[in-house]
């Protein structure tokens, strides 16, 4: 135990009461725990209570081809083991929501006017919601000779879902995590599951075009086709496309399946009530030690 | 405090964010104190951290968007989830969804995101609520580097200002895992310097995981000091230079395998296709695949081009690449490094130290590597001040009284 020869323990432990008794057992710390009570109180008095609205999903269908290619080799090489994130269903149903497509399809059903006026789902008013500008805004506008729209759009819906609803698949995770904070949490309940089956819907849609497309580029090929190989592979083509249409023409989902429906928090989780309490009782003690210790060592300091 | 809500609520330019973070550095700060009223730091090592304690608030949401560096949110998502679930070692290694694999382009058998995250979780922050949180984990960690690194010096001020250089208080004050890097890499090189050889490699274990280019230049290191002792004098530094080149030989076939796989991941990771796709993603649509990089033809050949391009490295980012305010500051402090490296060789007298000679061999050796396989100047700037400044802290331990003492005493013997 040479060390606790070489640090002095007993001088050390009676500097270390001093301390304490010199600068936290006194007056100026006890009025900076109050101040920092009230100040704490006056921030949650001001605060909005926001719940936490989220829903699990899982992927429908495993991507089952995942090519290898150079870059895949590097990505891998220089990322570790860390799976692409926004690869499979995953990135296909996460580029759909965030889509310009979906926020128009959901606008053109009345969630504008939800979101940004009094709900009133006739076209002619939810197309006409005044829209306000910040300054700055219009400054820019005015210096570079732009318009700003005068009212919401669906761009504005697009904005709206992209910085409010948060989409992720935490690593190592099979599920995908659908959130949002919001003072309205039966609304965004509500909006939420919307988002979600209109995405999958959307998907869906783009998924059946293109095997129609297949379809009639392929029956235009049978046409044409003398050779019976060519011509049985192109009929087994057309069989499996409208296989996937009728699998893809039906209210289930197919990118995704909701393993836990859009639910909300039981309380308000901002803000942090004790959080915000400890912090600042800390950092008003803190200050008022560091007050006191500038005062009396200004000398050995400066 | 742990924030469950991360993935939504980050508290960024929010009060709250700053009433948490502020609170983490008052936790410092009394820490501070209380050392300096106990004599273990001087009145100059309160005020330098103090402020570098500060300094995480005043780059993260201030100075630029944390986005800017967005594997911050990783990081701190993770390290965040590990506190909250409790998430223990043994999880992480044999529970967790580690695919345990070994391949040959995959080598860390667990994800370094959720191991540094797990290192970094297990420093006792009042809060872990926002990506800010964990710099304070890395600025604590830095810290007690500090604290261990000064008792080899008479005098602490002497080392302080490798503290306040601008990068280690960038890198520092980001949730990212490079100051663990360094902060272990400094603690090798310094206890192999000392001769204690098990500390070395207990340190170079976690490298293993946290970064494999670093573990490997060190390895080489570790191989060079403890069987072929090339610090002890001229002739044992020739031999293993000898063994290390017909080694090489052996195995270049591997080597640069090795070497153009990492090439090619550099090269690609930094490219931009011509309608805005960018990285591997972009590099798959019109990089042109493997061959487009051409492929080393002898160990030779790899050497040469990296002495070549070591002078580029050195001082990158160049004019020509600066598209920002940081980037002449970045090659500013890029000369000084490098002057002070030099200049601290030739004022302590160590040029003639064996230990010297064989520490400047192995960091030439290493950034040779990083200007074989440079790409892109932001990431490369990055990976070299991780290699460089450890090594200058191998330096600063050559030229301490505690080095020269058992030097001393070790010729009287």
């Amino acid at each position: 135990m040479s060390f606790l020869k070489t640090y002095n323990i007993k001088e050390k432990t009676k500097l270390l009461r001093d301390f304490f008794q010199e600068f936290f057992l006194i007056k100026r710390s006890a009025h900076a725990i109050g101040i920092s009570l009230i100040f704490s109180l006056l921030i949650i008095q001001f605060s909005t209570p926001k719940f936490y609205v989220s829903s699990a999903l899982r992927e429908a269908q495993a991507n089952s081809q995942q090519s290898v290619s150079a870059g895949n080799i590097a990505g891998e090489l220089l990322l570790g083991n860390i799976e692409n994130k926004d690869s499979g269903n995953f990135g296909t149903f996460k580029a759909n929501m965030h889509s310009y497509a979906l926020a128009k399809r959901m606008w053109e059903q009345g969630w504008g006017s939800k979101v940004f006026g009094d709900g009133n789902l006739d076209e002619e008013y939810f197309n006409s919601i005044p829209k306000k500008h910040k300054i700055i805004d219009r400054i820019a506008a005015f210096f570079s000779g732009y318009e700003l729209f005068q009212y919401f759009t669906a761009h504005d819906l697009q904005s709206y879902i992209k910085s409010n609803y948060e989409i992720i698949k935490p690593m190592g995770s099979k599920n995908i995590n659908v959130s949002t904070m919001t003072p309205d949490k039966e609304f965004a309940i509500l909006f939420m599951s919307a988002v979600i089956k209109e995405t999958d819907k959307y998907a869906k849609l783009r998924l059946i075009q293109t095997s129609k497309e297949i379809i009639s580029a392929s029956y235009d090929q049978l046409a044409s086709s003398r050779n019976s190989t060519i011509t049985s592979a192109i009929a087994s083509t057309i069989n499996s496309e409208y296989f996937k249409i009728a699998n893809l023409e039906n209210d289930m989902p197919y990118h995704i399946y909701i393993v836990d429906p859009p639910h909300s928090s039981e309380y308000p989780i901002s803000p942090n009530f004790i959080a915000i309490i400890f912090s600042n009782t800390i950092i008003f003690l803190f200050l008022s030690v560091f007050l006191s210790f500038i005062s009396k060592n200004k000398e050995d300091l400066w | 405090m742990v924030n469950e809500y991360f993935e939504q609520l980050t508290y960024g330019r929010t009060l709250d964010y700053y009433i948490f973070e502020l609170a983490n550095f008052s936790i410092f700060g009394l820490i501070l104190l209380l050392l300096y009223r106990l004599n273990f730091i001087n009145s100059n090592s309160l005020i330098a951290w103090l402020g570098i304690f500060l300094s995480p608030l005043l780059f993260n949401y201030l100075l630029f968007s944390p986005y800017l560096f967005p594997d911050q949110f990783e990081y701190a998502r993770e390290a965040i989830s590990v506190k909250a679930n409790g998430t223990s070692w043994a999880d992480i290694f044999f529970y967790s969804n580690n695919n345990f694999n070994l391949s040959t382009e995959n080598f860390a058998p667990i994800s370094t995101v959720v191991f540094s995250s797990k290192i970094l979780s297990t420093i006792p922050l009042l809060n872990y609520m926002t990506v800010t949180s964990l710099a304070f984990a890395n600025k604590a960690i830095l810290f007690i580097t500090f604290l261990w690194f000064k008792r080899f010096f008479n005098n602490e001020n002497e080392i302080l200002l490798y503290f306040l250089i601008p990068s280690i208080l960038l890198y520092s004050s980001l949730a990212i895992r490079d100051t663990l890097i360094i902060v272990i890499s400094i603690f090798f090189i310094i206890n192999l310097i000392r001769g204690k050889i098990i500390w070395s490699i207990l340190a170079l274990i976690p490298l293993f995981i946290l970064k494999i280019q670093m573990f490997a230049i060190l390895l080489i290191y570790l191989v060079g000091y403890a069987i072929f002792q090339a610090h002890r004098s001229k002739n044992f530094f020739i031999f293993f230079i000898f063994i290390f080149l017909i080694s090489g030989l052996i195995l270049e076939d591997l080597i640069l395998l090795i070497l153009d796989r990492y090439r090619l991941a550099f090269i690609a990771e930094d490219f931009v296709g011509v309608d805005g796709a960018i990285s591997y993603q972009g590099w798959d649509l019109y990089g042109g695949g493997e061959e487009s990089v051409p492929e080393l033809s002898s160990i030779f050949s790899a050497i040469f081009l990296g002495l070549l391009n070591l002078p580029i490295l050195l001082l990158i980012p160049m004019p020509w690449n600066w598209s920002g305010i940081f980037y002449p500051l970045q090659t500013i402090e890029s000369i000084f490094l490098v002057y002070l490296y030099f200049n601290l060789s030739r004022n302590k007298g160590v040029l003639m130290d064996y230990q010297y000679i064989f520490l400047t061999f192995i960091l030439i050796m290493g950034l040779s590597i990083y200007a074989l396989l440079m790409a892109n100047e932001g990431t490369f700037v990055r990976y070299r001040f991780t290699l460089f400044y450890p090594f200058l802290f191998g330096l600063l331990y050559l030229s301490s009284s505690d080095y020269q003492g058992s030097k001393k005493a070790y010729k009287e013997d």
